[in-house]
């Protein structure tokens, strides 16, 4: 991982070992050198670009797609009914006492799920992309105003790396969901494009 | 049509030099980067349909840039067959060898649209002299192991000559004194470091431009420009960026001389590239048409080495 091999995170314009850190992975019990161990900055860097890629251009034809098909309108977007607070505790609620959802088909996303998703495709895919355009040198030169924006170099670095802790997150809380829900025939409704409902204990065997 | 010879001659503190012969926009009209892209791509078709150059003619219209001889419909297809990766000559758009695999296509994918957006040879953002970092860290080698570079520091550098060889029309050896003397241009930028830091300094020294123009311009084969160091280290630059302006061999730093772990007497700033780019203590220059005869032929030791050779990011 790229960030082991300077792994400490700094605010503004500058930033170098010996500066004024606002992160230092030393005061959490690992050295620089055990740091550099973990990786191969030769190859990080260049895997990272080669999956950035990967990563913008299959974002591309999605976001494409679907804007094609209008999908974001019926899918994502929250209606106004599921916006009024008592929808949305109401949600909350649920959520935090891990009730189940239906064993039935559920093909719409619930007014949470709506929300995550809209923050995760629209604020924190399109912030990963520039936060890292702006750590570029060559972009000292094509848009200064991009590293600007940030308040500086460092500061883009930083939240780069603070936004992809988050994106980690999500998908962790989301894996912990989608097995709380049943994994297996989510998944396969996934592939197959149908769902045929969760089997209960019983009804498996 | 311009021609390089009398863009040298100009003021080297000229704030944007157009680069490309076919005109391109040298100055944004907006500042939001989509819409820079955006321009960008419709000017490039534009130009490429309509540019005389690009059919077929038996006389194409010549442009020459230090001394080398390049013709417009070259250039033109060179931009936009780069932007479409088709094979046509897309020599700004790769690096000198590309990696095996899909590393080599995310590499060139990465410098050819970084390349594509920085055609107008837009210069970076030079910082005020208030936000020069003290402490700059030294990195890498701070002091050659090298004989001759311990007897010529011993000597206060008064012996170093900075050779100029290769593919230039007249071969010769400059002293850091008559460096010193040629065009000089200053700037104070930020060194970003593969690794993730990054510190400001300014910079002073001469165009890497003025320095080939002293030694009678690049003849028409030479592809890139090979800088050797004290310590065995040595970095391949194409003309992309031998010519930018801010291209300069540095010989001061925050006012003074270089010091000794920055690279004394002569270092490189190539702004636009990471700090491994950044080539110290200099010993020669030598102009080439092919990079494949230094070290593993990758084109520098940061690449032989595994790094991407183009450090645009």
């Amino acid at each position: 991982m790229i960030f082991l091999h300077f792994p400490e995170l700094y605010w503004g314009k500058v930033g170098f070992q010996g500066y004024p850190a606002i992160f230092r992975l030393e005061d959490w019990g690992i050295s620089w050198e055990r740091a550099e161990e973990l990786g191969d900055r030769r190859w990080g860097r260049s895997y990272h670009y080669l999956f950035a890629w990967v990563f913008v251009l299959n974002g591309l034809v999605y976001l494409a797609w679907n804007l094609w098909q209008k999908k974001y309108r019926s899918k994502m977007l929250p209606s106004r009914e599921q916006l009024t607070s008592d929808h949305l505790t109401g949600e909350i609620r649920n959520k935090l006492a891990f009730r189940r959802p239906g064993t039935t088909a559920t093909d719409k996303y619930n007014v949470l799920q709506k929300i995550s998703y809209l923050l995760v495709l629209f604020v924190m895919f399109p912030f990963m992309i520039i936060s890292g355009l702006a750590q570029m040198p060559a972009f000292t030169a094509i848009a200064p105003e991009l590293i600007d924006m940030f308040g500086g170099r460092q500061t883009a670095r930083t939240l780069h790396v603070i936004c992809t802790v988050l994106m980690l997150l999500f998908v962790a809380v989301h894996l912990l969901e989608i097995a709380l829900a049943g994994a297996v025939p989510r998944i396969r409704s996934m592939i197959t494009g149908k769902f045929e409902g969760v089997k209960t204990p019983k009804q498996g065997k | 049509m311009k021609t390089y010879e009398a863009l040298s001659s100009s003021c080297p503190e000229t704030a944007s030099l157009p680069f490309l012969p076919n005109g391109f926009p040298t100055e944004n009209a907006s500042s939001f980067l989509p819409l820079k892209c955006l321009t960008k791509i419709a000017s490039l078709f534009r130009q490429t349909l309509t540019s005389p150059g690009i059919l077929p003619s038996k006389s194409p219209p010549k442009t020459v840039y230090l001394g080398r001889t390049l013709s417009r419909r070259k250039f033109a297809t060179s931009a936009l067959g780069g932007l479409l990766l088709s094979g046509c000559d897309t020599e700004f758009y790769r690096p000198p060898v590309i990696r095996d695999g899909p590393m080599g296509v995310a590499d060139v994918l990465t410098m050819a649209s970084q390349r594509f957006l920085l055609s107008g040879q837009q210069l970076v953002q030079e910082h005020d002299t208030r936000e020069i970092t003290k402490n700059f860290p030294v990195w890498n080698q701070a002091n050659p192991e090298d004989e001759d570079y311990q007897r010529l520091k011993a000597g206060g550098f008064t012996d170093w000559r900075l050779a100029v060889t290769g593919l230039v029309n007249r071969p010769t050896e400059l002293t850091l004194q008559a460096l010193k003397r040629m065009p000089r241009r200053s700037q104070t930028t930020m060194h970003i470091c593969e690794q993730g830091w990054s510190a400001i300094a300014q910079w002073t020294g001469t165009p890497l431009m003025d320095v080939l123009q002293a030694a009678g311009g690049v003849k028409p084969q030479a592809r890139y420009v090979m800088i050797h160091a004290y310590g065995g280290w040595y970095e391949g630059y194409d003309m992309f960026d031998a010519v930018h302006p801010q291209t300069i061999l540095a010989y001061g730093m925050n006012g003074k001389d270089l010091p000794q772990g920055h690279g004394a007497p002569l270092r490189l700033r190539v702004e636009r590239h990471c700090g491994y780019k950044q080539l110290k203590f200099i010993k020669s220059i030598q102009v080439v048409s092919s990079v494949e005869d230094f070290g593993r032929g990758t084109g520098g030791v940061n690449s032989d080495y595994g790094f991407h050779w183009y450090a645009g990011a």
